[in-house]
């Protein structure tokens, strides 16, 4: 008997933090794509153990949109963050506590750093996600990462 | 470049349904109302360039450093 092939529902994807199977059921789509990746419309988000309580945010397009990314509220206890009406029709009318929020972490040598002025929002039901950016947020652009909660 | 000249309270329309009205002129400003389609985007410019920056530094790391590990070891431990 002729080895079945590798079942096209289960893609592997490869990223600087693991290997991870994924089903197309998983895929978020970005309509706007993310500043400077506008090119990107489809991501993943995607967990670990060993990456707890980092995510990695993934695009499917291309292995140069992967992001590092961390529930705001790890970082900072009282993150709040309100979404304009605008926002919520991008996100299609979401339950608001369900929505998933990932800040975004650049890692330099010395420092790491987490943009909680823009974060990331995913409305699970509709696979809809988009990161925001208010004009005026009292959260730092570049917060430097010190310890979890 | 498209290029117009608008007094206050003209407007221009881009594509369907997005408007864009001068509201108010002074000496070294102008004040631009937009109206858009709820899943149009509108950003201050420089806005938009500073998180597109900032997203260009965070992608594509390396791995998950030593001292990033540390906090995740320790994050465990906690919980």
């Amino acid at each position: 008997m002729t080895s079945l092939p590798a079942p096209v529902d289960l893609p592997r994807v490869e990223t600087a933090f693991g290997t991870f199977d994924v089903s197309p059921d998983a895929i978020i789509s970005f309509p706007a794509g993310l500043p400077g990746f506008e090119e990107c419309r489809r991501f993943l988000v995607l967990s670990s153990r060993e990456l707890e309580p980092f995510k990695c945010l993934q695009s499917v397009e291309g292995p140069s949109a992967s992001f590092l990314a961390v529930h705001p509220q790890r970082v900072c206890p009282d993150y709040r963050c309100v979404l304009s009406d605008m926002d919520r029709a991008r996100l299609g009318e979401p339950d608001e506590e369900a929505l998933v929020w990932l800040a975004l972490v650049t890692v330099l040598d010395d420092q790491t750093l987490v943009n909680l002025r823009a974060p990331v929002v995913v409305n699970p039901g509709k696979m809809l996600g988009f990161q925001l950016m208010p004009s005026n947020s009292l959260y730092p652009l570049r917060f430097e990462l010190a310890e979890l909660c | 470049m498209l290029v117009f000249t608008r007094r206050r309270n003209e407007a221009i329309i881009v594509a369907d349904g997005i408007e864009i009205r001068v509201l108010r002129v002074t000496k070294d400003a102008v004040r631009l109302g937009v109206t858009a389609p709820a899943d149009v985007p509108v950003h201050r410019q420089e806005v938009y360039d500073q998180i597109r920056e900032e997203n260009r530094r965070a992608a594509a790391p390396a791995g998950l450093p030593a001292g990033l590990a540390q906090l995740v070891a320790h994050s465990d431990g906690g919980s």
